[in-house]
């Protein structure tokens, strides 16, 4: 298999926009293609997530729609949907497109819309990623899920709002120093607290807004990256699944898929958690965050709230994990937030990150959670 | 060709009446609750259908505030994972218990929930 590097990234500011998803991955993925000097006329394939352009843009074939907005309309494109990790998985087959070496240059990324329709119709739109049989005619939605995880991560580990909400201050702490965040603006653990309930035991400072944005990446083999500035290699990208319905997970506490995923990327990559130096993970929800630094293995089990109450995971702390604020301060745009991590961890092992730079980054991790936690991809990246 | 020893629509059929079904594989005795043509322990083919007592507890439970459209009437409501006592889990609407009162591990029965479009789905009430 050949190595695979990222050599240019693109992301739009997250947040409220008039323009179609299509528009906002076109802006990105013509910067990516500035940033990374190749000429349009080398991408031999767009990988691409989108996921409710049918129910809020009645836009399906998002893929080539993508392209066309672009202007590269005669490239192969295939649209992936994995629920919010769809551009983290259109990643990683692009990566094993070039790995295989069917192509040397290939453009990925992902785009949203859904500020144009009420949170209702968006509550109701996310919620399709439940299963409609067994799930969704109950009223579940998204904040639920996590909320049913978060209490039983209390129950079993004792894990409080307040730890909760140290990872909502820390991640809009982070948000405030990206000039692309949705939220700039740093919060307090009474401001969490205090916030209304969404889904008991979440608040609405739990929660990651709804976000339109796009984000862009273009991967190249190793023979074309020598040729650009700084090529951030892919260590590894791996992929899991687990149950869809909540009654058949054993553990909710815990998110095997997470587990799994880790467990194949850190092997693909050689390296294990310590070797990481700055993470950006799948805080849809504070809950979220914590359970993840513990799937990740960069915390035991139990130990991701106390953590994040400690400051282990801030700007300047062991093991920074959200420099860019996150989903929660950044913004979610559900079909882009996977290749926007990889952007922000590309910028941070560049040594690019201004305000936010993890000083001295060589390894950096991603993480992406797909809806009820039934898709989760990570994957790792090293500078040379 | 067999058909499969109960469908998603027939265990909904039987839930309006009151009784919740499971299928038990015939190979390595694996509980599942929905229908599946695998046993996703053993990989079998060969499922018998169950019937459960209805009775568990509440595993973990929220309170939904902001509700999907279709939902919006009834805020606040309860939703809960539920272990029922032949090990299987099953997610279902609280009904008829105080919301103050829901803490993990309360004993529960299932009911079923006809909704105004006469669709059934899977509710929990008091033991």
């Amino acid at each position: 298999m050949r190595r695979v590097a990222v050599i240019g990234v693109g992301v739009t500011k997250f947040g409220l926009h008039d323009r179609t998803s299509a528009e906002l991955f076109a802006e990105a993925a013509r910067d990516a293609l500035n940033d990374s000097g190749v000429p349009a006329s080398a991408v031999q394939a767009l990988y691409y997530g989108n996921v409710v352009g049918g129910e809020t843009e009645h836009q399906l074939h998002t893929g080539p729609q993508a392209a066309s907005v672009l202007g590269i309309p005669a490239v192969p494109t295939t649209r992936f949907e994995t629920a919010c990790a769809s551009s983290h998985a259109a990643f990683r087959h692009a990566v094993m497109e070039i790995a295989a070496g069917v192509s040397d240059v290939v453009l990925v990324g992902g785009a949203e819309r859904v500020l144009n329709v009420s949170t209702a119709e968006s509550t109701e739109y996310f919620a399709y990623a439940s299963d409609a049989v067994w799930e969704q005619p109950l009223g579940l939605t998204f904040p639920g899920v996590f909320a049913l995880i978060a209490r039983a991560h209390m129950q079993k580990h004792g894990t409080t709002e307040a730890q909760m909400a140290a990872v909502a201050v820390k991640n809009h702490r982070h948000g405030a120093l990206n000039p692309k965040a949705q939220f700039q603006k740093p919060i307090t653990i009474e401001q969490v607290l205090k916030s209304a309930y969404v889904a008991d035991p979440l608040k609405l400072f739990d929660c990651c807004p709804f976000s339109d944005g796009g984000a862009a990446l273009v991967l190249a083999s190793e023979e074309v990256a020598r040729k650009h500035r700084k090529p951030i290699w892919v260590l590894g990208s791996a992929a899991a699944s687990d149950w869809m319905l909540l009654g058949d997970k054993r553990d909710l506490s815990r998110v095997p898929a997470t587990e799994r995923a880790a467990a194949a990327a850190y092997r693909q990559a050689g390296i294990g958690p310590t070797d990481v130096d700055v993470v950006e993970l799948h805080d849809c929800f504070t809950i979220a965050e914590i359970v993840a630094t513990e799937g990740l293995g960069l915390f035991e089990p139990g130990a991701g709230g106390r953590a994040a109450e400690k400051g282990l995971t801030g700007l300047g702390g062991e093991i920074p994990v959200n420099p860019s604020g996150g989903l929660k301060a950044k913004g979610h745009p559900i079909g882009a937030t996977g290749a926007a991590q990889v952007a922000e961890i590309v910028t941070q092992l560049r040594g690019e990150a201004g305000p936010r730079q993890v000083e001295g980054a060589r390894k950096g991790l991603t993480h992406t959670l797909g809806g009820n936690t039934a898709t989760v991809l990570v994957s790792l990246f090293g500078r040379d | 060709m067999t058909e499969p020893a109960i469908t998603a629509r027939a265990f909904f059929e039987k839930a309006r009446a009151g009784q919740l079904t499971a299928i038990r594989c015939s190979s390595c005795g694996e509980l599942s609750i929905p229908p599946r043509e695998l046993c996703p322990n053993c990989h079998a083919q060969s499922w018998q259908p169950v019937v459960l007592a209805g009775d568990g507890t509440i595993a973990s439970f929220t309170v939904i505030r902001v509700a999907p459209r279709a939902h919006a009437a009834d805020v606040p409501y309860a939703i809960a994972v539920v272990q029922l006592k032949e090990g299987v889990s099953l997610l279902g609407r609280i009904v008829d218990i105080p919301l103050e009162k829901l803490v993990v591990g309360l004993p529960v029965r299932f009911r079923p929930l006809i909704g105004k479009d006469l669709t059934t789905s899977v509710g929990f009430g008091p033991a």
